[in-house]
């Protein structure tokens, strides 16, 4: 067992013998190959082991119960909340829909702990998962306005560990905006490992966006499993500059015909911040598109990492895949590194990719000191205007503008 | 206002300017033609400030060293460069970008910056003067504009910004006979006895709209003959090989 980490499914109260044993397996499985690092492909530009080693002397899964709940609500726009803390499902609330078409609830591990093999982050969530919600939309239910899922941390969560799952069920034509807000300046360290299941049936849609309100010292990753029945539709935005390490692990099954997908990005790091996407779109059945935006300007000493993968199965025909990473590199301590692929065993498909980085124009800032405007206010119009653009096929102005807002807050630095 | 004496530029160890003397005073039109290559969009860029010439002479702008200042505060200062070639700023909106340059400048000058609605209210006023669409203003800015659109999108930030000298680098190039009409009257229409032009132009045809006070001709980094409005017909009949 390496020194940096101490995990236990004792930790964890009230499981039945057979869930206790079922973690432990999970855990045990977990310890052989410890946290990925840069030897796995998957992680070549992010050796989270070696990242823990060095900011953490001893996680350890607490499974702290806090009651805080010290969030201040979005006041932009109107809409229903989810409220977790520290992983967990505190309350919710959706006064401004019809509540017989939602059913919201704590997960529910005992049926759900798997033991499978498909990543060590993934063992030691069946491990120690205990918190997060599962979320199942009736059919043909629209919802009014969008769902905004507060994550809130708790101040003792220095050297922990939280590990959650939650899932999501849009039935047949349903809709859903989803907001993964998290606003947190804690200084402590702690680490997330959180696992999202998202099945989106016949003609549902889905917006899932991901935004973060503050700097934080926390080192969070997602794994993101979408599944697309036929005619759904899964847009995601992803805004989460200001976590010292981020890494979303996005994967999108597109399962059915005539589904399509969309990832956006928009990330400006500063300081030491390492974030990565990685993103892997599956063209299982004919007629699907996907399509992948992904912008980053590095700052100071940061790192920022794509690795964007398409796979086309040999019935995909008539596949539709487009990925496009674009970086600013504005230090030269900061690093980007991208890396796309394309993995295709149909014939008849449309499928590119494209990978930019660059250094700000020169030019465009003498054109707008030109008109006397500062230097500094020029470098920032160019990075927003650079990153902004992801959002432009947004149609909901209040949610645009929000985000904007967001985004605007994060290049300067909150 | 203006006056330049023996400027030498270079950049990337080209010697460009080589000694230049000029001498602007309010109220003037001044024009300097001469063949590509002969340092004239050299001078409007080390007017404006930008980085990367090695500069040696004096430039004095309303009695101050205009070597001190950044591009920003020469702009802050009162002095504009319509750019030959406007840049593209993708995801940068023309509105936004107008009011944050005029309230950038009020703000320096110590003036109240403008809330939205009066700016909005300004601009739509300037532009409709120059016939541009409403609907520009809204885009991008200058991307996918067409050249002309382009050059007169300078002129209306020109006429924003209320520069005391205005220079304009070839702002006739890649502009029909109407649109090159309508820079001409916006540049007239501003003129007064308190502000000046520098014209930079390959040709007579703009100086048929804006009559010069002065026409100089730039060969080799230096001003080798200066007349009135008369020497640009001159110049146009008989080319500038005989002047070098």
């Amino acid at each position: 067992m390496s020194n940096f980490y101490d995990f236990k499914v004792e930790n964890i109260k009230d499981l039945s013998l057979e869930e206790k044993n079922l973690r432990k397996k999970n855990l045990d499985l977990f310890f052989q190959n410890g946290f990925p690092n840069k030897k796995i492909e998957d992680w070549k530009f992010t050796d989270l082991n070696s990242i823990l080693g060095k900011n953490f002397n001893n996680i350890a899964n607490n499974n702290i119960t806090s009651e805080e709940k010290n969030v201040k609500l979005i006041e932009e726009f109107e809409h229903n909340f989810i409220f977790l803390v520290d992983g967990k499902l505190v309350s919710n609330n959706f006064d401004l829909e019809d509540k017989n078409n939602i059913f919201i609830n704590d997960y529910n591990y005992k049926n759900e702990i798997k033991f499978d093999k498909q990543s060590s982050l993934t063992l030691l969530n069946n491990a120690l998962a205990t918190g997060g919600f599962t979320l199942e939309i009736s059919k043909n239910y629209k919802f009014k306005k969008p769902l905004v899922i507060y994550n809130y941390f708790s101040k003792n969560l220095k050297e922990s560990i939280i590990n959650n799952k939650n899932s999501v069920i849009l039935n047949d034509e349903t809709e859903l905006t989803l907001i993964n807000y998290i606003d947190n300046d804690s200084k402590d360290n702690f680490m997330t490992n959180t696992i999202d299941n998202i099945l989106i049936k016949k003609n549902a849609s889905l917006k899932n966006i991901f935004i973060n309100n503050s700097r934080c010292n926390g080192y969070f990753y997602r794994y993101i499993k979408s599944v697309l029945e036929e005619g759904s539709n899964c847009d995601n935005y992803l805004l989460s500059a200001g976590l010292k390490f981020n890494k979303l692990d996005i994967e999108i099954d597109h399962n059915e015909e005539n589904s399509k997908s969309s990832i956006f990005s928009a990330l400006n790091l500063l300081g030491s911040e390492h974030q990565e996407i990685k993103t892997r779109i599956n063209h299982n059945a004919p007629n699907c598109q996907s399509y992948q935006k992904v912008k980053n300007v590095l700052n100071d000493q940061s790192k920022g990492v794509y690795q964007g993968k398409i796979f086309v199965k040999n019935v995909a025909q008539k596949t539709d895949a487009y990925q496009l990473s674009k970086a600013l590199i504005l230090n030269d301590n900061s690093e980007f590194d991208a890396k796309p692929e394309l993995e295709i065993y149909a014939d008849d498909v449309k499928c590119s990719h494209g990978s930019t980085s660059g250094s700000i124009d020169f030019d465009s800032i003498h054109y707008l000191k030109s008109r006397g405007i500062p230097e500094e206010e020029a470098l920032k119009m160019l990075i927003s205007g650079f990153l902004s653009e992801v959002l432009e096929k947004l149609k909901d102005t209040k949610l645009k503008n929000f985000l904007l807002d967001k985004l605007e807050r994060q290049i300067n630095g909150y | 206002m203006l006056n330049i004496k023996n400027l030498e530029a270079t950049i990337d160890n080209k010697h460009i300017l080589r000694g230049l003397n000029l001498d602007i005073k309010p109220g003037e039109v001044h024009a300097i033609m001469g063949p590509n290559g002969s340092g004239k969009s050299t001078l409007a860029n080390v007017l404006s400030g930008k980085n990367g010439y090695e500069i040696k002479g004096d430039i004095s702008f309303n009695g101050k060293n205009l070597n001190e200042f950044s591009t920003e505060e020469r702009a802050q200062k009162g002095i504009f460069l319509a750019f030959q070639y406007p840049l593209e700023i993708p995801g940068v909106n023309t509105n936004i970008f107008l009011k944050t340059s005029l309230n950038a400048v009020r703000k320096a000058k110590g003036e109240k910056e403008l809330d939205t609605l009066t700016f909005l209210k300004l601009i739509k006023e300037k532009a409709s003067e120059l016939g541009i669409d409403e609907k520009f203003l809204s885009r991008q800015l200058n991307v996918g504009f067409s050249g002309g659109e382009k050059k007169k999108n300078e002129i209306l930030q020109m006429k924003l910004l209320q520069p005391k000298l205005s220079i304009l680098d070839e702002t006739d190039s890649g502009l029909d006979i109407d649109a090159l009409r309508i820079v001409a009257d916006g540049v007239n229409t501003y003129k007064n006895k308190d502000n000046a032009f520098l014209i930079i132009t390959h040709y007579q045809r703009l100086l048929d709209y804006i009559k010069p006070d002065f026409i100089h001709v730039l060969s080799n980094g230096k001003i080798v003959k200066t007349g009135n409005a008369d020497l640009g017909i001159e110049l146009e009949k008989t080319g500038y090989s005989n002047l070098a």
